[in-house]
């Protein structure tokens, strides 16, 4: 009833909203096409490289590309039995594994008291921490490599998981701190109960934080798993991991290109997954929880 | 009465116990943070240090000795027409990487606003390239400009365009390395930025749509001004991440042709771990930190602006 006045007040009005309708799906329209656009542009390259994964021998290098083949195991099967993938799986499982929960031990208790325990000077603790990221990683690669050579930790998860830490550590205090931030006092009801502080952390607050102590984790384990450049420096034939393992398919002679793609599937396909059930606490993990 | 004695024994024990609680109960904020500070401390600050004094010694990997040479590493290095070219490379890497990503990023944020249909699944795939190891996709992208058996080709020969081998150039290599580098990160500003505007409020929008605003003022007068703190953490990200850039650039052309894609971070690398010159890398690398710093320091004095 009410429109039908409006509209009947004078053409004018009825123009502009007609207007405004087209308009209006018109831009929806192109938002549509230009996002599907976008996102065969990311795909593609992904696909492309997944599907060469299963591309027996002849045809990887086929020009222009062939698309319709008989999927095969084979390029896996060589990379993971005679070649050395399988090791290099282990050991990048090893280092995450090592480097997480070392990080998770000491980063947990710490990001709890950043948001929780009074303490001089906590800002700027805070402000330090978040400016270890910025610091750019070859400019500690240098020293690393002659300290971790120098305590014979050169080839050893040790190492490597070592200094891994540098960027796992602060990841964890600062997302883990926002979850801790967002939970109620839980822990201090248990406390008036008799229980000291990290009983009642550990059995009180750390069960209600889980879900975001488990993203967290996967989070920075998606980081450690990616890493390339310190594994490049501190890495040899026994503690390669996964993308040095990769790297190596590239030579200057020959490129094995089906194998390559078998590696690069074996690196992406759990993060990627991961990535995708995690979306929600991607943000705040990336922009070390600055973001919400 | 004859318990007393076990008593005072108790309560002797008790102090020690309450001397601890109190003790622990007035500094557990530190008791807490303390393993966390001192890993800290030994992983980064002390590698840190270590490495300004490898800036002042002729480090070379192949001796035993050191001897200290003072500013010799920093002369040679600023001297070093490599050096010099790598600062450059750098500086253009991110400016084109961080202003393209960032304008391609919160343009795709914004179109995603329309969309009702299919938005989970976008939003999904739109992410995936920051997921995958850089140098994995570095591997996949020279494999699709490889002029022989590679995508872009057979591409391109679909709209009649001439065959291309675009990491084999000078000319092309750095252009096609960003071309990668895009592709990758703008995946990440999307996400920030889409998570920004998701939360905007709606009231100014209805406000102004009721004055007769269109979108474009909305956009400037609105958008802009309340993105602005997600704006500036987005932009710190991607210069940081685009000014210590390796991993795409050492799997793609590592540096060349020609140093045409050496950036500094390859410069560092090659000189230290080619070279076996760790005291010239390390004052390289004091230079590179320093300029980190100021660039931080520049975003900072907007930051603080924009909250004051």
């Amino acid at each position: 009833m009410g429109t039908e006045v409006m509209r009947a007040q004078g053409p004018m009005r009825s123009r502009r909203t007609f207007g405004r309708l087209v308009r209006r799906h018109w831009s929806t329209a192109v938002a549509y096409l230009v996002v599907i656009l976008v996102c065969v542009f990311v795909l593609v390259p992904i696909l492309a490289g997944f599907v060469t994964a299963f591309k027996p021998g002849p045809i990887q290098i086929a020009s222009p590309p062939v698309w319709l083949f008989q999927p095969t195991a084979d390029n896996f099967e060589r990379v993971l039995i005679a070649k050395k993938g399988l090791l290099n799986l282990r050991n990048s499982i090893i280092v995450t594994v090592l480097s997480i929960s070392v990080s998770l031990l000491v980063g947990v208790p710490a990001a709890y008291s950043l948001a929780r325990l009074r303490m001089k000077g906590r800002q700027q603790l805070l402000g330090w921490i978040i400016s270890l990221r910025m610091i750019p990683p070859v400019v500690v690669a240098l020293p690393f490599f002659v300290l971790i050579d120098r305590m014979k930790l050169y080839d050893t998860y040790v190492g490597l998981s070592l200094t891994y830490l540098s960027f796992s550590i602060p990841m964890i205090i600062w997302i883990m701190r926002g979850y801790f931030a967002r939970t109620p006092h839980l822990e201090e009801s248990a406390m008036v109960d008799g229980c000291s502080r990290l009983q009642a952390v550990v059995r009180v607050l750390l069960p209600v934080v889980m879900p975001g102590l488990a993203a967290t984790a996967l989070l920075v384990a998606m980081v450690a798993w990616n890493e390339y450049m310190l594994a490049l420096i501190l890495t040899g034939r026994n503690t390669a991991t996964l993308p040095i393992g990769a790297v190596t398919y590239v030579t200057r002679v020959r490129v094995e290109w089906g194998e390559l793609f078998a590696m690069n599937l074996i690196i992406a396909a759990p993060v990627l997954l991961l990535a995708a059930t995690l979306h929600r606490h991607l943000v705040r993990g990336l922009t070390f929880g600055m973001v919400e | 009465m004859g318990s007393k004695p076990e008593l005072t024994v108790a309560r002797e024990g008790q102090t020690w116990r309450a001397r601890y609680q109190r003790f622990a109960r007035e500094h557990a904020g530190f008791l807490w943070v303390a393993p966390a500070l001192f890993t800290l401390l030994a992983v980064i600050i002390y590698p840190m240090i270590y490495g300004i004094y490898l800036s002042f010694v002729d480090m070379n990997l192949g001796q035993k000795e050191a001897p200290f040479i003072g500013l010799e590493n920093f002369s040679f290095v600023l001297k070093d027409d490599v050096f010099l070219n790598s600062i450059s490379k750098t500086l253009f890497y991110v400016a084109v990487s961080v202003s393209l990503t960032f304008v391609f990023g919160l343009g795709l944020a914004l179109l995603m606003q329309k969309i009702r249909w299919g938005r989970t699944i976008f939003h999904l795939i739109l992410i995936a390239p920051m997921a995958i190891a850089p140098p994995v996709v570095g591997l996949t992208w020279r494999w699709i400009y490889n002029p022989l058996f590679g995508l872009l080709n057979p591409f391109l020969g679909l709209f009649g365009l001439p065959q291309q081998a675009p990491l084999g150039s000078p000319d092309s290599a750095m252009e096609a390395v960003l071309v990668v580098d895009i592709w990758q990160w703008t995946s990440l500003v999307f996400l920030i930025l889409y998570a920004g505007v998701s939360t905007l409020p709606r009231e100014p929008y209805e406000a102004a749509d009721l004055d007769g605003a269109g979108p474009w003022a909305m956009f400037w007068r609105i958008t802009l001004p309340l993105l602005t703190p997600v704006i500036l953490v987005v932009l710190v990200l991607r210069t940081v991440d685009a000014f210590r850039t390796f991993d795409l650039v050492n799997v793609m052309t590592a540096g060349g042709p020609a140093l045409s894609t050496e950036v500094m971070s390859l410069y560092i690398y090659r000189v230290g771990f080619k070279f076996f010159q760790m005291g010239r890398g390390a004052a390289a690398g004091q230079i590179m930190l320093l300029g980190a710093g100021v660039i931080l320091a520049v975003y900072f004095r907007f930051l603080y602006k924009e909250l004051d």
